[in-house]
């Protein structure tokens, strides 16, 4: 018996090996093609537009050229664009966390009425059809005068940002002991102060990773952005890919290089903090 | 007697950190919920509204349109879904194997790169790569499965355009499931694969009998999630085809935002949206059971 388990541990290491082989192989081939249309960005935006529609496509380009980016980068038109959406995207997401920690505060302190009530409302809100939400915001924001303008976005990319921030604040909140804002608090420490100088610091994790998730999400908008808005001088990234591609159908090149700086700082600030949203994503959507 | 303030103490203080976020929530979800409803009863366009009753719904219940973008709808959602966790789970076991840690770490970094990009960027993208001239149809041909002389129009032929924009999506989302799959295998304790080694169990033993089981609940969650946000996703659809060709990739965010927004008929468009509400609400009551008894 004893022998045979031993034989049998030795054959267990030998295909734990062949199959760590074979998992490093998958994984690099499931890189490659997954990266394939993201590297097809990247080279399409580096060569002349004329050699996109050459047949066959050819991975490399045959003249180099950073023509596409210098356009967009020296174009006040595309410059607007960006401000808007880095300003919305900040201000929705600084608004979201400091609602948000508010509200988790109350939901992971309190034992009061209407806690499960005002959770399952926040649960829910993620469900909501978003098309749904345009028609009555177009109609109200017409008549209050705020359509086509940067403060509508804001105001609706919190019907998003706001709901999530405050789930996974919450889910952080109640796994730190009260234990410190308590004491603060007995030290003659107001009840915000010890919200904002005890329970805020140690929660940076959570804070970084709802807040870049939130940034995400206001970032990445398209619908309201473009139900909302009409004037390019207020108009956000996604809504101005989207004018090219309908106005210029042919300057690929152009587009595609457009499409790399609005997605390059997402992709920095993702390299830079995945920790923190790796965790924000498998808390927030757990919600428990 | 204690007073009205010690009483509900707890309440009154709750109230005074939540209320910023109710006002808000409330003015941005539950009035517009309730004017969609009120519309939906209405013939409406910017300008008048007359009282219709049950119209809408009963130009809804005969519109052959509707009903095709509903299927088209459930088919895109199904298909994604189930790619997503396929795709997602073989991923990320093949991450929870006993790799360099650094590497773990780089591939998962560069696996999530799909998912960072918005839905319009991607689309451009698979636009660009699914065109006749596109490179898809480049490597097709290269790998010798469609000849030179035959150029796929993939977005363009109402065979093809709804699968590619599925498998888009498929592409952009996958990720999500990969990352919450990969948090879950990471939370199964070590000794059960232990225990079953002593056994004897074979890996595809401890596959069905010990991974699947311990992932059921994230598995229900994210699947459950993911097919309300797929069920509601407009952005995909409208920047890859508007819908077309001939309507067959349309689905209800899109036919909702022609008849709302281009046709402005808000009544029929508010009809139609009041539907999808009632579909997902009901998938979103599932969730909720779920997640409240976690939450609690």
């Amino acid at each position: 018996m004893r022998q045979r388990s031993l034989a049998g541990g030795l054959g267990m290491d030998q295909r734990r090996l062949l199959l760590n082989a074979m998992s490093y192989g998958l994984l690099i081939l499931a890189i490659v093609i997954v990266s394939l249309p993201i590297l097809w960005m990247l080279t399409v935006s580096v060569r002349p537009n004329l050699e996109v529609m050459k047949i066959p496509p050819s991975w490399i380009p045959a003249h180099f050229t950073l023509a596409s980016y210098g356009k967009i980068l020296t174009n006040p038109r595309y410059i607007v664009v960006f401000l808007n959406t880095i300003f919305i995207s900040l201000f929705v997401t600084f608004l979201s966390l400091f609602l948000g920690a508010l509200a988790a505060y109350a939901l992971a302190r309190f034992n009061f009425m209407g806690q499960r009530v005002v959770l399952m409302f926040l649960i829910i809100t993620q469900m909501f059809p978003l098309i749904l939400l345009c028609i009555p915001y177009f109609r109200v924001f017409v008549m209050l005068g705020l359509y086509d303008t940067r403060t509508s976005l804001i105001i609706v990319y919190l019907t998003f940002t706001l709901p999530f921030c405050i789930l996974m604040l919450r889910s952080y909140f109640m796994n730190i002991s009260p234990a410190m804002e308590e004491a603060a608090m007995v030290d003659g420490c107001t009840r915000m102060g010890a919200i904002f100088r005890i329970l805020v610091p140690v929660s940076y994790p959570a804070f970084i990773g709802a807040g870049l998730y939130a940034f995400l999400l206001a970032w990445n908008e398209f619908l309201f952005a473009m139900v909302l808005v009409e004037a390019w001088e207020n108009r956000v990234l996604t809504m101005a890919i989207y004018s090219l591609m309908a106005e210029f159908v042919t300057d690929w090149s152009g587009m595609m290089a457009f499409s790399m700086l609005a997605s390059l700082p997402l992709v920095v600030a993702f390299i830079l903090l995945q920790k923190f949203m790796v965790q924000g994503m498998t808390a927030g959507a757990l919600t428990s | 007697m204690i007073s009205f303030r010690q009483r509900y103490r707890q309440e009154l203080l709750a109230l005074s950190f939540l209320w910023p976020s109710l006002v808000i929530l409330v003015a941005l979800l539950v009035y517009p919920l309730a004017e969609v409803i009120r519309l939906s009863f209405y013939d409406s366009n910017l300008m008048t509204e007359t009282w219709a009753g049950l119209a809408n719904y009963r130009r809804l219940s005969g519109d052959p349109l509707f009903w095709q973008a509903f299927w088209q709808t459930v088919l895109f959602t199904f298909f994604s879904v189930a790619f997503h966790l396929v795709i997602g789970l073989a991923l990320a076991l093949l991450l929870n194997m006993r790799i360099n840690s650094l590497f773990q770490s780089l591939a998962r970094g560069m696996l999530i790169v799909p998912w960072l990009l918005a839905p319009t960027v991607a689309g451009m993208i698979w636009v660009l790569m699914l065109a006749p001239f596109g490179v898809i149809n480049g490597m097709l041909n290269g790998l010798g499965l469609i000849d030179a002389s035959t150029t796929i129009s993939w977005l363009g032929d109402p065979s093809t355009a709804l699968g590619s924009v599925t498998a888009m999506n498929v592409w952009r989302a996958f990720p999500f499931f990969m990352v919450m799959l990969l948090a879950g295998l990471q939370a199964v304790p070590r000794e059960l694969y232990e225990a079953a080694e002593i056994d004897g169990a074979s890996l595809y033993r401890q596959f069905w009998h010990i991974t699947l089981p311990q992932l059921r609940g994230v598995i229900t969650t994210i699947v459950l999630l993911d097919s309300i946000w797929t069920f509601r996703a407009f952005d995909p659809v409208f920047v890859m085809t508007g819908g077309g060709p001939a309507h067959a990739s349309e689905v209800l965010p899109t036919v909702i935002y022609f008849d709302g927004f281009q046709k402005l008929d808000f009544g029929y468009a508010s009809a139609q949206a009041v539907v999808m509400f009632v579909v997902l609400f009901v998938v979103s009551a599932f969730y909720m059971r779920r997640s409240m008894s976690t939450a609690g």
